[in-house]
């Protein structure tokens, strides 16, 4: 039930087994069915989603009721409206589940003690939040300035897993780009393989 | 609009269990997961509770660990005396979930309780279930108050005690939703007084011959 998040974060830091069973105990287990959303905009983000199995997404709707993707979110992965966890403030996203899933929900409060009484923990949220800060300047710039084909070809490389696993229409919502574009892309990629 | 939350109730084929079931079965209420172990009598429970209300989501789970890893709230409808095996094995997944203490622990005579004055069958749980957060209600009504909250013009009385605030206050808005007016009574070692007075009031009933449609009310001006 913990396997991933005891991996991700012993990668970063030296965990012992003391450790390991103290921090257990700050994390919220949850099953979540497909299609389950844990957040809606308008409401706080009260946790932080550490994804153990399963996939979900964050995503904004427009004045118009389009979609937009901001993040998928596979095992071993975090989730969640950072702005409105940490504010306090209204959440902009939605987070839905892509799969049936099962996750760990990290509260505010739950957060400060987990630093307070785990050594190295807020070295690992340090980390994580620089991990944040560069995926979220990668998709800025890619999204200013990357042709389609090029952000696809992107998507591909970091995430294969991801280009599996999410529908069409949720990938090309991700990248900024209509279905049609998206297949027409494929096509062109497959053919110079 | 806020996600729904979800309830599990473990023993959801019970008096006790089935009587909550249906008082938070209303649709844009909860998402309601029924766990039992008798299987026929689950069915049976889940398309009564379905049929009427379309709108809710209502699952049944035959095993009392995945009902809790699901749910955001656990209410332990069984009998008191499988409360330990049943903490047992949803432990690890009740992690950080408020847990609903709604057991009295009688004798068999209904004449006694069973525990020390010094604790309650809610305090007990919250020692099985450490990492959770146990709120005790629901322990001073009956099952048939279910049917009908208000009794004598007045809506019943449902106190609860526990030791975290926020919890409680998800706690009353569930004892509202079944039709309750919730009261606030204080921390989860209130429990032991909260336990003696439905025995007090099963005694009462007993020596009486009275009927099970009956709740506390607090008169005040
Ligand atoms: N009845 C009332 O008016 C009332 C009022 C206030 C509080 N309470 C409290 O509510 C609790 C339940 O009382 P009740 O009258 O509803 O009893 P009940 O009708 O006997 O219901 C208990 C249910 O729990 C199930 N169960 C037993 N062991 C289980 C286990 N290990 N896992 C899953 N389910 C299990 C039983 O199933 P099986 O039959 O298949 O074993 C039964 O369906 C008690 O603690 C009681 O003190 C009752």
């Amino acid at each position: 039930m913990h396997e991933r998040l005891l991996s991700s974060i012993g990668s970063k830091i030296a965990l012992n087994e003391t450790a390991m069973n103290k921090l257990k105990q700050f994390f919220i287990p949850k099953k979540i069915r497909k299609r389950q959303y844990i957040l809606n905009a308008g409401d706080v983000c009260q946790y932080i989603t550490f994804v153990e199995k399963g996939m979900l997404r964050s995503f904004t709707v427009d004045d118009e009721g389009h979609e937009h993707v901001v993040q998928f979110a596979v095992e071993g992965s975090w989730i969640s409206d950072m702005a409105s966890f940490l504010s306090g403030k209204e959440a902009l996203y939605n987070i839905e589940a892509l799969e049936d899933s099962e996750v760990l929900n990290l509260g505010t409060q739950a957060m400060d003690d987990l630093m307070h009484q785990v050594p190295g923990m807020e070295r690992y949220f340090r980390l994580l939040m620089q991990n944040n800060i560069i995926a979220l300047q990668r998709r800025v710039v890619a999204y200013m300035s990357l042709s389609a084909e090029e952000k696809y070809l992107k998507l591909m490389e970091v995430a294969p897993d991801i280009m599996n696993r999410a529908s069409q229409q949720h990938i090309a919502s991700y990248l900024s780009i209509t279905p049609e574009t998206l297949s027409r892309i494929r096509k062109q990629v497959s053919n110079k393989k | 609009m806020a996600t729904i939350n979800t309830i599990a109730i473990i023993g959801a084929t019970g008096n006790m269990g089935s009587a909550i079931a249906k008082s938070l079965s209303k649709p844009g209420s909860y998402r309601l997961l029924l766990m039992s172990n008798d299987t026929d009598e689950l069915a049976q429970l889940y398309s009564q509770l379905k049929e009427p209300n379309t709108g809710t989501e209502i699952y049944s789970i035959s095993c009392a660990r995945e009902a809790s890893w699901e749910a955001d709230i656990i209410i332990v409808a069984t009998q008191n005396d499988a409360e330990k095996e049943v903490a047992e094995k949803i432990r690890e997944v009740a992690t950080g979930k408020i847990v609903i203490s709604i057991s009295n622990p009688l004798n068999s005579a209904y004449r006694q309780l069973i525990t020390s004055s010094d604790t309650s069958a809610a305090e007990e749980l919250q020692k099985l279930l450490p990492n959770s957060k146990v709120v005790k209600t629901f322990n001073t009504t009956f099952a048939a108050d279910f049917i009908s909250s208000v009794i004598d013009e007045k809506t019943a009385d449902v106190f609860i005690a526990g030791n975290n605030g926020d919890a409680v206050k998800t706690v009353s808005e569930v004892v509202k939703s079944a039709g309750f007016n919730p009261i606030i009574a204080g921390d989860l070692s209130v429990s032991r007084t909260l336990e003696r007075m439905q025995l007090l009031r099963i005694r009462y009933t007993m020596n009486n011959s009275y009927n099970w449609l009956a709740g506390w009310k607090i008169l005040h001006n």
